[in-house]
C-alpha cells in the first residue's frame, strides 16, 4: 500500500487483515520503490498524491518487474485525466477516495481473481459455490436462477463475509457512484429479500442478518 | 448610445434652448431700440415743423399726408410728445400700414397747435426674420464646429479610453495575463486605467486562488472523510448495541453527505472554470441509451413507466464525461421525483433532449429550483444539486434549460445550441 496518510492506511489494513491479507506499508515514493524492487507482491493499493511526487510514476517501475503485481490506484484526486492515464499506463482498477472498505476488498479480489487465476475461480461459502466466470450459483448443487444484481450482490456479501456491510456500500457497490441522488436503500430491501428467497427455496441456510437496520451481514454466527 | 452622440445631443439641445432665450432677448432689444430711435427722430421733425411755424409759414401750407396740425384751444396745456402706434393709409406703399404716431403741442403766436408726425415702423415679423435668421446662422456654425471637434479632436482625446474599453472586452481568465495599458497625458484615464490594473491583478490572483482551492478541496476533505468512514466500517464491525448501531450509522450517512457535497461543488466548480477543454463530437443517443439501461432496474423497482424516442446518432459537442453526468441526473431526478407508478418519457433528438415524468406539483418557483442547495422534496438523500450541476454545464456549452412543471407534469427540456 502507497499511501501517505496513516489513518486510511490503519483502516485499511484492519480491513483486509481481517480476509488474512497481509499488508505493507510504504508512506512515499522513495520507500515504495525500495519496497517493489525488494520484495514480490500480489497487488499494489497506489495513492497518487504523494508527499514526495505523483504516484503515476510508480507505474512505469512497476511494469519493468518480472513478477508484475496488479495495481489498484486509490485517489482523492476525483481528476477523470488521472483515472485515464492511470489505467493507460496499466494500472488494473480505480477507486476513487473516500470508497468503502468493502467495496476496496471487493475491486482487490477481483483484480486478483482476473489476474491470478485467471477468472476462473468459484467462492464457496459452505454450501453456497459461485462460479464467477459463467455467472453461476449452485445451493446443494441445484443451480439458482438470479438477476445480475442479485449474483453480484451475492459475491459481494461472500467477500465481505462476517462484516457488516452498510446499506450505503451496498447501493454504491451495486449502482455505482452516481445513485447517490436515488433512494436506492428500498431497492437493497428487494433485492436481498429475493436473494434470501431463493436460497431458501434452493435448501440454503439463511446466512443473511440484519444488523439494527443500518445495514446486513452474511456470515455463519448469526447476532 | 454612444457616449459622444449623447454628448452631441445634449450640447445642441442645450445651444437651442440659450439660442431661442438669446433671440427673445434680442427681438425684445432690437424693437425697442428701433422704437426709441424712430421716436427720436419724429421728435426732431415735430421740432422742425413748430420751428417753421414760428417763423411765419402757415399750418395749412406745411401739412402732408405725414404731418397732422391741428389747433387745439389756447387755454390747454402744451402737451408734451406722445407716442403710440396707428394704422394709417401709406401713400407710397398705397395701403393702411401700422405706423408710428408723435405728436406734441405748441403755443406759437397766440395759437396752439397739435403737430402729429407719422412714420413706418419696422414690423416686428421684420425683426423675427432678421433674428431668426441671424440665430439660425449661429446655430449652424456651432454645429459645422461640434462636428469638426467630435470627429476629430475628441476622438483623438477619448482615444486612451476606447483603447482601455477594448482591452477590458478582450480580457479573459484563461490567458491569465493582467490588462497593461499605455500611460495616457489625461490624468483620469490614467486613474482609471491604473485602477483597471489593479482590479484585474486581483481577479486573476483570485481566480486562481479558487482554482487551486476547487483542486485542492477535493483532496483535503476528502481524504479525511475517507479516514471517517473507514473508521465507521470498521466501528460497525465490532460488538455494539442498537443505540451505537445508529448512532454510527448517522454518522456514516452524514459522512457521506460531506463526500458528496465536496464532490458536487467540486465539480460545479470546474464547469464554471471551464476546466474541461477541448469538447469534442460525442454521441449523445449512445450515451442516453447506456444511462436508460443503467437505470432500467431502478426504474422497474420504482413501477415507472418509462417511454423513450430516441434518435439515433445524435453528435453533440461536450466532454463525454459531462454528457454522461448531465444524462444521469436528469434520469436521475425524473426517477426520485416521480410518484408510485409514475411515467417517464424521454425524447432526443438533433435539436433537443426532453425528459417528461410524472410527479408531485411544486411549490417553489421552478428557477430557483436550478440554484444551488434549493430542494423541493424533504428527502435528506438528496443534496438540491442535481439540477444546478445540469444548469452549470448548459451554461458552459450554451446550451438552453428550461424547466417547466405543470401541475403533476414536470417537463425538462434542453436545446442544443
Amino acid at each position: 500500500m502507497i499511501e501517505d496518510n496513516r489513518e486510511l492506511t490503519q483502516n485499511i489494513i484492519q480491513y483486509l487483515s481481517h480476509e488474512g491479507i497481509i499488508c505493507e506499508v510504504a508512506g512515499n515514493l522513495f520507500d515504495a520503490q525500495d519496497k517493489i524492487l525488494s520484495y514480490e507482491y500480489d497487488c499494489v493499493l497506489l495513492d497518487l498524491m504523494l508527499p514526495d511526487g505523483n504516484g503515476l510514476s510508480m507505474l512505469e517501475i512497476i511494469k519493468k518487474r518480472e513478477v508484475r503485481p496488479n495495481v489498484l490506484i486509490i485517489s482523492a484526486k476525483d481528476a477523470l485525466d488521472d483515472k485515464i492515464r492511470g489505467l493507460d499506463l496499466g494500472a488494473d482498477d480505480y477507486l476513487p477516495k473516500p470508497f468503502h472498505l468493502s467495496e476496496l476488498l471487493a475491486r482487490l479480489k477481483a483484480i486478483y481473481r482476473r489476474s491470478k487465476l485467471g477468472g476462473s475461480d468459484e467462492l464457496r461459502f459452505n454450501e453456497i459455490i459461485v462460479q464467477l466466470q459463467n455467472l453461476q450459483v449452485h445451493v446443494h448443487g441445484k443451480s439458482l436462477d438470479l438477476t445480475k444484481k442479485e449474483f453480484d450482490l451475492l459475491v459481494f456479501l461472500i467477500i465481505n463475509k462476517n462484516r457488516v456491510l452498510g446499506k450505503n456500500a451496498i447501493a454504491q457497490h451495486l449502482w455505482g457512484d452516481y445513485t447517490d441522488n436515488l433512494s436506492s436503500f428500498d431497492f437493497i430491501y428487494q433485492h436481498i429479500k429475493n436473494l434470501r428467497k431463493k436460497i431458501s427455496e434452493a435448501g440454503g441456510k439463511d446466512y443473511l442478518t440484519t444488523v439494527y437496520g443500518i445495514g446486513y451481514k452474511f456470515g455463519d454466527h448469526q447476532s | 448610445m454612444k457616449l459622444l452622440n449623447l454628448l452631441t445631443s445634449v450640447y445642441l439641445i442645450i445651444i437651442m434652448v440659450a439660442l431661442l432665450i438669446g433671440g427673445f432677448f434680442i427681438f425684445k432689444k432690437l424693437g425697442e431700440e428701433i422704437d426709441f430711435e424712430l421716436g427720436l427722430e419724429l421728435d426732431r421733425q415735430i421740432e422742425a415743423y413748430a420751428e417753421r411755424i414760428r417763423q411765419g409759414v402757415s399750418p395749412e401750407a406745411l401739412v402732408n399726408e405725414r404731418l397732422e396740425i391741428i389747433e387745439l384751444p389756447i387755454q390747454l396745456e402744451e402737451e408734451q410728445l406722445n407716442l403710440r402706434d396707428t394704422i394709417a393709409y401709406h401713400d407710397p406703399l398705397n395701403r393702411e400700414e401700422k405706423q408710428l404716431k408723435a405728436s406734441k403741442s405748441f403755443r406759437i403766436a397766440d395759437k396752439h397747435y397739435r403737430i402729429s408726425y407719422y412714420n413706418l415702423v419696422i414690423e416686428a415679423e421684420d425683426i423675427t426674420e432678421t433674428v431668426v435668421y441671424t440665430m439660425l446662422v449661429v446655430f449652424f456654425i456651432q454645429l459645422v464646429f461640434l462636428g469638426l471637434f467630435f470627429r476629430g479632436i475628441s476622438n483623438r482625446i477619448l482615444k486612451p479610453f476606447q483603447h482601455t474599453l477594448q482591452k477590458i472586452q478582450q480580457f479573459n481568465f484563461q490567458a491569465n495575463k493582467p490588462l497593461h495599458f499605455q500611460k495616457s497625458s489625461i490624468s483620469e484615464f490614467n486613474q482609471l486605467n491604473e485602477f483597471l490594473e489593479k482590479m484585474t491583478q486581483k481577479l486573476l490572483k483570485d481566480y486562481r486562488q479558487i482554482k487551486e482551492f476547487s483542486e485542492n478541496i477535493s483532496h483535503e476533505i476528502q481524504t479525511p472523510t475517507a479516514v471517517v468512514s473507514g473508521k465507521l466500517e470498521n466501528l460497525m464491525n465490532l460488538d455494539m448495541t442498537e443505540e451505537q448501531a445508529l448512532l454510527i450509522y448517522s454518522a456514516y450517512q452524514n459522512n457521506e453527505r460531506i463526500h458528496r457535497i465536496v464532490r458536487s461543488l467540486g465539480l460545479l466548480a470546474k464547469l464554471e472554470n471551464e476546466e474541461f477543454e477541448s469538447p469534442s463530437q460525442i454521441d449523445l443517443s449512445d450515451i442516453l441509451i447506456k444511462n436508460i439501461e443503467l437505470l432500467s432496474e431502478l426504474v422497474i423497482l420504482s413501477e415507472l413507466k418509462l417511454e423513450t424516442d430516441i434518435k439515433p446518432e445524435v453528435m453533440v459537442k461536450m466532454h463525454p464525461f459531462i454528457a454522461e453526468i448531465m444524462v444521469h441526473n436528469l434520469l436521475g431526478n425524473a426517477i426520485k421525483h416521480n410518484l408510485n407508478g409514475g411515467w417517464i418519457k424521454v425524447h432526443l433528438d438533433r435539436h433537443l433532449i426532453k425528459i417528461e415524468n410524472s410527479g408531485a406539483s411544486i411549490q417553489h418557483d421552478p428557477d430557483e429550483l436550478l440554484q444551488r442547495f434549493k430542494k423541493e422534496s424533504s428527502n435528506p438523500e438528496s443534496i438540491g444539486l442535481g439540477l444546478a450541476i445540469v444548469n452549470q454545464i448548459c451554461k458552459t456549452y450554451g446550451f438552453r434549460l428550461s424547466y417547466a412543471p405543470v401541475g403533476n407534469i414536470h417537463l425538462t427540456t434542453i436545446e442544443f445550441k
